[in-house]
This record gives structure tokens, sequence and C-alpha cells, in this order.
């Protein structure tokens, strides 16, 4: 178990490596650089700042220069954001965005399994269908959509929550609601969907057979026998629904005026502020390549024909 | 075995909606089970053997299926009018089940302690502990070496054969009258097809418990049961005690059945018999014999109308238009 | 035997009516009510799209002042104006006499809501018929509407046949060659798999220089990344199928690689690409609506849907119509999508596994 584990992480170092280089390179060899669009600077101007973020010098040195501070934890100064650091603005924002992640993936998980369930259980009756057109509105409504009805409907017209904003403190809860929902929506639609239909894959099953030829309530077979092996699909779709809701999260930011991660990316990638750019990707894939380690390593404790080797 | 009848099946019929019509998987099935007594039902594949027995203990999957028809009298009782608070106290522990694959039949997420213990407490009473101790000794009963230690480690880490050791240990738990066991041999290695056949025989026969054994196998039968019947399409064609139909095969599909399997004592160079064609895909069935495309005999009857069933008297019966008054 | 020729029958003498794979597939397709319905509304959708230029719309992008955010009517643009003046000349009024500043507003409103009536019966442009109302510039939200699903559309369609070709190439090469390229390419693969797709967009627009047809760009962009899933499930099916029997038979007979890819492999393959195709066409034209919504996709004067409800969502509290008829026009086509492609892999492959 300790040995997979560190085979695990000693391998997520070339993956990081990888997606570090690639995008320092591709940003590199964009056309346009950050100050290209500003007016006209004068020569000496220009040359000054370029001296000043070392983009003078040749590539392999700047490259090398990256990865060092990289180690470090700096991810350099941010180009427009003037006097902050990327890692300062990171800083700032992640907690929102890792609190609105985690609420709208705890959602999605608890809403969309028991959905889930129950739409298996009930399969083809009237509580199935409303369930399974639930959830193709869920997969059908872009969440840029979903968010200014819901701002609309709950905000402007019934004046239940705010519109938008983050406030601490208890007012917050009120704010978080909505952005919550809202992003939670597809994965919650995806998960009842799924574990639907692994709810009922299982149902089919030799074993449950054997476990309702031994006289057991159906409501322990479900309990005991069906959930264990129906979650692993769900498990499995956590690392890919992390990464949905990082994507995701970009748009209700937005939408919703949270001070996030997402946001500060939108805002990078319409600036060209390549330092914060790449230091969001980091960050993301980091938050990414974690989340899946996790997925697998609780995956191995439900399902005990896993072998760590 | 004694005379006392604990399980009579009177003209099942157990019928499947599909989308291309109505499949008669068991169509008028009938026959008795006696105490301590082995009955082997034989077929091919399809010809409803398996629906037959999941139908006993009305676990038939509905919808698509349905049980038309007919009755399974346990001890009187009709299970498939009892509610089903009271089945399920009969299914796992008066009537158990052993079903054919056991690497997909035990729980993979579950021990094999939980499992087992899950059914005697249910049944039996006892608590955790006592029923513990009970499934190890059923372990132990079934052939498996060092039950203390193996009986917390998971199906995965068990050989097919060990599976269904399991699987009959777990079946056997709460001393069952009936043991219904649907092909335990099929998925498993020929050599220890046998082991699990004697292990089987010597429990039951120790356990007095009555076996109906489900198999496509000739052979099993011969070495194992009491008496049999023959299935085609849905129907009992034949049944009768194992040594008669052996001796004296009425119905030619039985012939055929028996004249396929390879002996020992068969002239070098003699060719194996094998009955011709395929068993019937059974949707939408017309009213005829359904054997009567791969059958020697056939007669013009036999297309228009299903026979009659001629009783011998002592459990033989035979449906064939060749031993029918009225031709 | 019956007397046709063509007609089987089974041991029974009863007929048995031959079908194909396809034959059978079309007959549960159209069982299912939902996916009928899908088949139905995009095919309108494709339709309108395609004669949108022959239909008798207003320009999408001609802007009339006077006509700004006027609401769904069914009467003529002028009339619609002049009502809305008068209300506020009312208003105006009503609060006018105690505050100063309201006071040059009534004016201006005045001698617009004149200028209107003198000119309304002469300029053909007023008796124009908003259905669904009218954006920020005084542009008819149905035309535009049509138009922007017109480019949605198209950037779906484009991106998932370059998605779907891709993906069949590098699937089948890293499945029917297998060894060391397999290996190679589906680590590559894997990697891919671990960004955040979007992210990567965003970060690949953000490169486009300014002033280049961002359409294109988004095309390339978008099906640059998705060909993972569609490779991964080619490769998968071809090295299932590479042993079949069939396939062997092809070889002993002396076909060579390429005929065995694309005579014997990749037609039973098609049922998984069909599947495929038509639950990734909704979630490119998600995709392209979700980078156009933020500003990095589709730019001015072409619009997409996402164009349109990010315009929208700007004042929807005064004019909702603005956000809600792009919203419910690109919502009901993906949801009809949805539909056709659930109903398709139910239809196509009823054993699948992999029903969600």
């Amino acid at each position: 178990m300790t040995k997979f584990i560190i085979r695990r992480v000693l391998s997520l170092i070339p993956t990081m490596f990888i997606i570090v280089t690639l995008s320092f390179f591709l940003i590199r060899f964009a056309p346009g650089g950050p100050f290209s669009s500003e007016k006209k600077l004068p020569e000496q101007v220009l040359q000054n700042i370029l001296k000043k973020y070392h983009m003078d010098e040749p590539l392999g040195k700047q490259y090398l220069r990256y990865m060092g501070d990289i180690l470090k934890g700096d991810l350099g100064p941010s180009y427009r954001y003037k006097d902050q650091t990327v890692t300062e603005l990171i800083k700032q924002t992640m907690p929102n965005s890792i609190l609105l992640g985690s609420i709208a993936l705890g959602l999605a998980v608890f809403f969309g399994v028991g959905v889930g369930i129950i739409s298996a259980l009930k399969q083809n009756r009237w509580q199935d269908y409303m369930a399974m057109s639930l959830a193709v509105v869920g997969i059908s409504v872009p969440l840029f959509v979903i968010g200014p009805i819901l701002q609309l409907v709950f905000a402007m017209k019934l004046h239940l929550l705010p519109t938008s904003g983050w406030i601490t403190g208890r007012a917050g809860i009120l704010a978080l609601i909505m952005p919550a929902f809202t992003l939670s929506f597809p994965y919650f639609a995806y998960i009842a969907r799924l574990s639907r239909g692994s709810v009922l894959e299982v149902l089919r099953s030799d074993y449950i057979r054997t476990a309702r030829a031994k006289g057991l309530k159906e409501s322990v077979v479900v309990a005991k026998h069906v959930l264990k092996g129906a979650m692993l699909p769900v498990v499995s779709y956590l690392g890919p629904a992390f990464a949905g809701i990082i994507t995701g999260s970009v748009v209700v930011e937005t939408v919703f005026v949270v001070p996030g991660v997402g946001k500060i990316f939108v805002q990078s990638a319409l600036n060209r502020d390549y330092t914060l750019i790449m230091g969001d990707i980091i960050v993301y894939s980091l938050i990414l390549v974690a989340m899946n380690f996790v997925v697998d390593i609780v995956y191995g404790f439900l399902d005990p024909r896993i072998a760590y080797k | 075995m004694t005379d006392e009848v604990i399980l009579q099946v009177k003209d099942l019929k157990t019928y499947f909606h599909v989308d291309e019509g109505i499949v008669k998987a068991v169509d008028g099935v009938s026959f008795n089970l006696r105490k301590g007594e082995t009955l082997g039902i034989v077929g091919e594949s399809g010809s409803g053997k398996s629906v037959t027995n999941l139908s006993i203990i009305n676990m038939i999957p509905n919808p698509p299926g349905r049980i038309a028809g007919g009755e399974v009298l346990f001890h009187g009782a009709d299970l498939l009018k009892m509610p089903v608070k009271d089945l399920r106290s009969i299914r796992g522990n008066k009537i158990s089940m052993i079903f054919q694959d056991p690497m997909t039949s035990l729980n993979p997420f579950l021990r094999i302690s939980t499992q087992m213990v899950e059914t005697i407490v249910l049944h039996q009473g006892l608590d955790k502990k006592a029923a513990k101790a009970k499934a190890i000794e059923m372990l132990k009963l079934a052939g498996i070496p060092a039950p203390e230690k193996r009986i917390d480690q998971y199906p995965h880490q068990f050989s097919g054969g060990m599976r269904q050791r399991v699987m009959i240990a777990m079946g056997l738990s709460c001393n069952p009258e009936i043991l219904i066991a649907d092909e335990p041999t099929s998925a498993l290695d020929v050599t220890i097809q046998a082991q699990i056949l004697d292990l089987m025989k010597d429990l039951t026969a120790r356990l007095g418990t009555a076996v109906i054994l489900i198999t496509h196998s000739l052979g099993v039968v011969a070495g194992m049961c009491d008496t049999l019947c023959v299935m085609y399409a849905g129907r009992v064609v034949e049944r009768g005690a194992t040594g008669e139909i052996f001796a004296e095969p009425k119905h030619p599909y039985t012939q055929g059945l028996i004249k396929s399997v390879p002996r020992l004592d068969q002239a070098q160079g003699d060719r194996l018999r094998s009955i011709r064609g395929q068993p019937p895909n059974v949707i939408d069935l017309p009213d005829c014999c359904p054997f009567y495309p791969r059958c020697d005999k056939a007669m013009d009857i036999c297309k228009r109308k299903y026979p009659a069933t001629t009783e011998y008297g002592n459990g033989r019966a035979v449906s064939c238009w060749l031993y029918t008054e009225a031709k | 035997m019956s007397p046709k020729k063509n007609q089987a029958v089974n041991e029974f003498n009863q007929q048995v009516k031959p079908v194909s794979l396809w034959a059978d597939a079309w007959k549960r397709l159209r069982k299912n009510k939902m996916a009928l319905f899908g088949l139905w509304v995009v095919g309108i959708y494709v339709t309108v799209s395609l004669a949108a230029p022959i239909l008798p719309l207003y320009d999408f992008s001609s802007q009339e002042l006077t006509h700004v955010n006027l609401p769904p009517s069914l009467k003529p643009a002028g009339q619609v104006a002049l009502q809305r003046l008068q209300k506020r000349i009312a208003e105006l009024e009503a609060a006018g006499g105690f505050r100063e500043d309201l006071k040059s507003d009534l004016v201006s409103a005045k001698a617009e809501y004149e200028r209107l009536t003198a000119e309304i019966s002469t300029k053909p442009v007023h008796q124009r018929v908003y259905i669904l109302g009218t954006d920020y510039l005084g542009r008819d939200m149905l035309a535009r509407t049509i138009y922007g699903g017109r480019i949605s559309i198209m950037i779906g369609l484009v991106g998932t046949i370059t998605a779907v070709l891709i993906g069949i190439v590098i699937g089948s090469i890293a499945g029917y060659v297998g060894g060391r390229t397999d290996n190679f390419l589906m680590r590559f693969v894997d990697i891919l798999y671990g960004l955040p797709y979007m992210l990567v967009v965003i970060i690949l627009m953000s490169l486009v220089p300014e002033g280049t047809n961002s359409i294109v760009i988004l095309f390339v962009a978008i099906a640059a990344l998705s060909w993972l899933t569609i490779a991964r499930v080619v490769r998968g099916q071809i090295m299932s199928l590479k042993n079949a029997e069939f396939v062997e038979a092809a070889r002993s007979m002396g076909a060579g690689s390429g005929r065995i890819i694309f005579r014997h492999l990749l037609p039973n393959t098609l049922g998984v690409i069909i599947i495929f195709a038509t639950l990734q066409l909704p979630s490119f034209i998600m995709n392209e609506s979700f980078l156009s919504f933020l500003g990095l996709g589709v730019s001015a004067p072409s619009a997409s849907w996402g164009t349109l409800v990010s315009e929208g969502v700007q004042g929807m509290e005064l004019y909702p119509w603005r956000l809600l008829v792009p919203a419910i026009a690109m919502t009901l086509f993906l949801f009809a999508m949805n539909f056709l492609g659930d109903g398709l892999r139910d239809a196509l492959d009823p054993q699948s596994k992999n029903r969600t």
C-alpha cells in the first residue's frame, strides 16, 4: 500500500513536468506579448520592462529560471496586476474557489447518488421518469444559462437571494447557494444517470440473485449488496467531475462575481497575462492530479479485487 | 428417502414478454419431490430448466417474466400465492439455491464471513459470534482447508472449485429441506466437477436434504439422482426413476440424449450419435410437439397438436404421440 | 419450403423475417418517443439553419436605433415603439412636476414622439414585426437567434467531424498496430486527458493574435483536444475485433491491412462512432458557447448562441426576452440532441454496458 502510494506520487512528477514545459513554450512562442496590445510604448521603456521581467534573456535561460522559481513556490510577478505576484493572487482567490467547488461537488454526489438509486429501484415508474427528465435538463442546459436564469428568478423577481457577490459570515451562506447549485447541476445530472445505470446493472448480477435467494429483505439487498459495487463507477467519475467543476467555476464565478481563481483566470486570458495564466494552469493541474490520486486510493479501498502491486 | 412428498409442482407456466412475442420458457411443468430424494432435471440450454427452479421460489424477474399459472406446493402451501414476507423466511432457509457460476454468484465486495453470517443470523436467530462459528463449521464440512482463516477473505482469493464449496456450505448452513443446484459444476474444470458432486451427494445424504439438480449432463444425473425429469422447450417430456429411464427410454428425445453419451464399452470405430438440428427458439411456438423437426419417428399428428401425458404409475410418464391412444 | 424465394422459414414452417442490424436499430429507435421528438427538432433546426438566407428574415446585423430593446410583439415595430414612448411620457409627466432634472427628458421624449409619428407611415422600417423582440442595438432577435444557431451548429458539426476523423485514425492505428506504437499513443492520450480541457482551449484562444478569424481558430482549438475519447473507444473496438474469426478469415484469404481496417474493422465500429458523435455534438456546441459567453469565442459581427446569451445577461432584469430567446432556442436544441443520442445508443447498442 505505502509502496503503491510512493510509486503513484513519483509518477506524478513527469506528468507535471510535461504540463509545465509545454505551457511555458506554448506561451512564449505565441504571437503578441503582454505589452504589445497597449498603446505604443517608447522603445526605451519597453526595453526596461522586458528587462524587469527577464524577457530579454535567451529562452533556455528563461525556462531554467522559471523552473527554479516554481520549485521554490514562486510563480513570478503578474504582468497586469502590478505589485502583486502570481502566488499572492492565487493564494487570495484559491480558498474561495475551493470552497465553492467542494460544496458543488458535495451537492452533486449527494443528490446525484440519491436520485440515481431511487430512479433505478423505481425503474420505469414516474419517479424514474421525473428524475431522468431532470437529469437530461441538467446535461443539456449550459451553466451560463442556468446561472442567469436563477439570478433572474430568485434574486431579481422573488428577492429571495442576493444576485451575486461574496460576503463572509452568515450572509455569505445565502450568497453561496445559487453559485453552488448552478455549478453542481450538470454533475448532479451526470452522477444521477451514472448511478442509476450502475445500480441497474448490479441488480441484474448473479450475486444479487444469490442474495435474494438467501431470503434477505430487499432493503438489505440494496444497502448491503448493491451499493458498494454500484458506487465504483461514481467514484471513478469523481476525477473528471472535479476537472469539470474547475472549468465550470470559471463561468459561475464570472456570472455570480465570485472572487475566485476562475475569474482571475478568464481575466488573465483576456489580458494575456502570461505568468498568471501559467500559474493558474500549474495550480489547476496539481489539484486535478491530486484529486485523481485520491480517487484511485478510495477506489482501492472499495474494491477488494484491486491489489496495490 | 421416504414417500412423503414435500414439494409438488403442478402445471407451472412461466412466460416472458419480449418485443418479438411471448416466450413460453416453462409451459405446464409438473413433478413431485419427496423427502431426501435427489431429482435431476435434464435438458439442453434454453429448455426451461433454470426458469422452472427460479419460479419455484418465485424469483422470476418481472417484467419481462411472469408466472402465468400453476401451483408450487411446499408442505401443502402454495409458494406462488404466499406473501413475500413468508416466502423470504423459506428462501435460503427451507429451500436454498446454488448457482452455475461460482465466480459471479458470490458478492465480490464482501468477505465470505459477512455473506455466510448474514444468512445464518437471519434464519437461525443466532448472534453473530455463534453464526460465525457455525459458518466455519460448514466450511470445514465443505472441505475448505483452514476455514478459520479463509472465512475472512474475499471471493476473489478463492479458486472456482473452492468458491463452489463455499456456495454449498452457505446453501446448507441453515439445514434446508430442499437444495436446488442449478448446473453447479458446468463452470468448473472436469477434475473438480467430480469432487464437487461427491461433496454434494455426501453432505445432502448426511443432512437428509432433498436435492433438485439441474444439469445438461446425463453423466452427472446417472451418478447422483434417484428420479429424473427430461425437459424440452419448456415442457417435461419424460420422467421416472433414473434406472428405469436409462434402461428403457421411451421418448425419442430421451433416447437420442442417452445415445449421444459416449460410452467406454462402445466398439471402436462406432460413430458417436447426435441429435440433428438445434433446440427451437420458443417464441410463439405453434401447437405441436416442439421436437418433431428433429425427431426420426415424427408423424403427421406431431405437427398439429401437443401430445397428452401418458402415465405408467410409480412416477413414470411420457408425453409423446407414440404412446398415446388417440392417434 | 415456402413458395416465395426470399422468405426464410424456421423448422415449424413459420416465416422468419431477415432483419439487418440497421433495420432493427431503426425499429427500436421508432419506438422511442423522446428520440423521435429529438430527431424532429434537430431536423427542423437544421432545415431552418440551411434555409436562413432565403427565409423572410430581417438582416441580423442591421441596427435600428428607434427600435432598441423592443419586447416581443405581433404589432408593427413603429406602433410598439410609439406606445412605449407614450407610456414614458405619461410617467415623466406624473413625476415631472416636482423634479427639474426630468424636464429635459420629457422634452426629448416628446420630440422623439413627434418625429416618430411623422415618419411612421413613410418609413417602411417601422412596418417590421419583431415577434421575438429586439436587442440593445435594435436588431431582430429572431434573425439573430437563427443566424447564431447556424454558427453554433456549424461549429458543432465541423468540430465533431474533425474530432471523429482524428480519433478514428489515431484509435485504429493504436488498436491495429498495437505494441509500442499503441503504448506511446495511449500514454500521450492519457496525459492530454489529465489536462482541464476547456482551460487549455481558453489559453489557446488567448494566444491567438487579435483580428484573426476567431471561428476557424475555435474549430481547431476545440477539435484538436476532443478526439481523445473517440480514439480510446475506436482503439478498444478494433482491439477486440482484430482477432475475431471473420478478420482471421479475411486475412487468410490475403486481404491487406488497409482492406481489413476499412472493409472489416471500421464498419463494425460504426455504431459506436455514430452514438459517440451524436453525444459529442451538443458538448461541442456547449463548449463553443461557453467560450463565446466569456468573450473568448466568436467575435462581432458574427454571433453564436453563446454570444447572444452573454449579451442577454446584460440588462436581463428589464429586457428578459434578450436572455430567454437565445437561451431557450439553444437549450431546446441541446435537449433534442441528447434525446436523439440516448435513443441511438439504446437502438444501436442495446447491450451497452455504459448506459447511463
